[in-house]
């Protein structure tokens, strides 16, 4: 029998109303099941915003990132038996009136293995909004990016330069995410 | 399944989105798709360990509510408009059934209004329909649950924009790749001829993918009108392990 392959159904933009009860409980990750995840909590923000610096509200941000040491809560990860099983490592928020969305989670650890290519540390992150009919998805990394290490990742975001800018300070992670320029 | 066909985790392979499957994603008359969309061309980065993977366990982290939209929770009151079951399956390109995958229901009530701060439409609100839901496939990949059917409402930034009525999905899969985002439409409604964001999809045949399918009506002792509408989610596996 020839091997069936499916077109993917077609995405639609989640328009201005996704509901505020689907982010209840999505903006903190050092919780879950009523206990502390292991490592050290940050504050993941930034504004969602659009051409000429407009404010983008109810936009989604979506995060999935490995524990502190390095893990991701999925049985791919070849260390998944090792996971904190306090912390979840997805979460969600949901930009305010100024375009601000906000997570509590842990610096992540670089993941601990994938398939022997060295990764820095960092978060997926996920943005959908009212007008993007796609799904956009970046990454951000935090701060003592090891310069040996050969993130693949990394290095593509690099390359072109400008589209993500992190800046830590005083532990407070702010990454600006821009969605359109003119 | 074994347990050494599930150990040996066949790989899942992601393909670029092939643009006559989707949306056009700059949509002419409708402004926010110019400003929201990149202008700059997208970085395409490698399909790493954190991409193929997702949350084990979601239903652990959200709340799974009822199945049943067509009322409030705990009450006996149902909501305005016509009764619905809406039912499908979501399953990967090779259509291997994808059980687990969470999915969000959002839509608008019977007069075409959303229980949301920035609904601005003066259509009444409904007190016994919230229209949002959160459900989990079964093993067989399959969803079902019960809800009224949406009105259709005015784009009030617009002067003639009228959206057909339609019901909005999101759907959390096995992978970062996978998460999936759409609204479904249903059939025979004239709105949806003008529609921009139905038509911002060239094929007529892929339009046809956005729309549910409704079933052969049945009477009985609950009575509602059924629709369907199975999902394809992004990834196929590379080579099946055991077959």
């Amino acid at each position: 029998m020839p091997k069936q392959h499916l077109p993917t159904s077609p995405y639609c933009t989640i328009g201005p109303f996704f509901p505020g009860e689907l982010v209840v409980g999505c903006e903190d990750l050092t919780h879950f099941e009523e206990k502390t995840a292991r490592g050290q909590h940050i504050l993941l923000t930034g504004r969602i915003l659009e051409e000429g610096k407009i404010a983008v509200r109810d936009a989604i941000v979506e995060i999935w990132q490995p524990d502190a040491n390095g893990v991701l809560r999925d049985p791919l990860d070849p260390h998944f038996h090792e996971i904190d099983p306090r912390f979840f490592g997805w979460g969600r928020s949901r930009s305010n009136a100024e375009g601000w969305y906000q997570f509590r989670t842990v610096l992540p650890g670089p993941l601990r293995a994938d398939g022997g290519v060295p990764r820095c540390p960092q978060a997926n992150v996920m943005v959908l909004a009212i007008g993007l009919v796609r799904r956009l998805s970046t990454t951000v990394f935090f701060h003592d990016v090891p310069e040996s290490v050969d993130d693949p990742t990394l290095n593509c975001i690099a390359d072109v330069g400008g589209c993500l800018r992190c800046a830590i300070r005083n532990l407070i992670l702010t990454v600006f995410l821009r969605t359109a320029s003119t | 399944m074994s347990l050494t066909a599930s150990r040996a985790l066949p790989e899942i392979e992601y393909e670029p989105y092939d643009d006559r499957t989707q949306l056009v994603q700059l949509i002419k008359g409708y402004p926010r798709s110019f400003t929201s969309n990149p202008s700059q061309p997208l970085i395409h980065r490698p399909v790493m360990l954190s991409e193929r993977t997702g949350p084990s366990g979601l239903a652990r982290k959200l709340t799974i509510g009822e199945d049943d939209l067509s009322r409030t929770v705990n009450g006996d009151q149902r909501a305005i408009g016509q009764r619905i079951w809406v039912a499908g399956r979501v399953m990967d390109q090779d259509g291997s059934p994808i059980p687990g995958a969470v999915i969000e229901i959002w839509q608008a009530n019977a007069a075409g209004k959303y229980v949301h701060e920035m609904d601005h439409f003066e259509a009444p609100i409904d007190p016994n329909f919230t229209g949002i839901g959160r459900i989990v496939t079964d093993a067989k990949g399959c969803y079902k649950f019960q809800s009224i059917k949406p009105g259709a409402y005015p784009v009030m930034a617009s002067d003639w924009w009228w959206r057909p009525p339609h019901i909005h999905f999101s759907i959390l899969g096995p992978s970062w790749m996978s998460r999936f985002v759409t609204q479904i439409f249903f059939p025979g409604e004239p709105l949806n001829e003008t529609d921009l964001l139905l038509n911002a999809v060239p094929d007529p045949e892929v339009r046809q993918r956005l729309i549910f399918e409704m079933t052969p009506t049945t009477v009985g002792r609950v009575n509602g009108l059924g629709f369907q509408r199975d999902f394809v989610l992004r990834g196929k596996r590379r080579t099946l392990a055991l077959d």
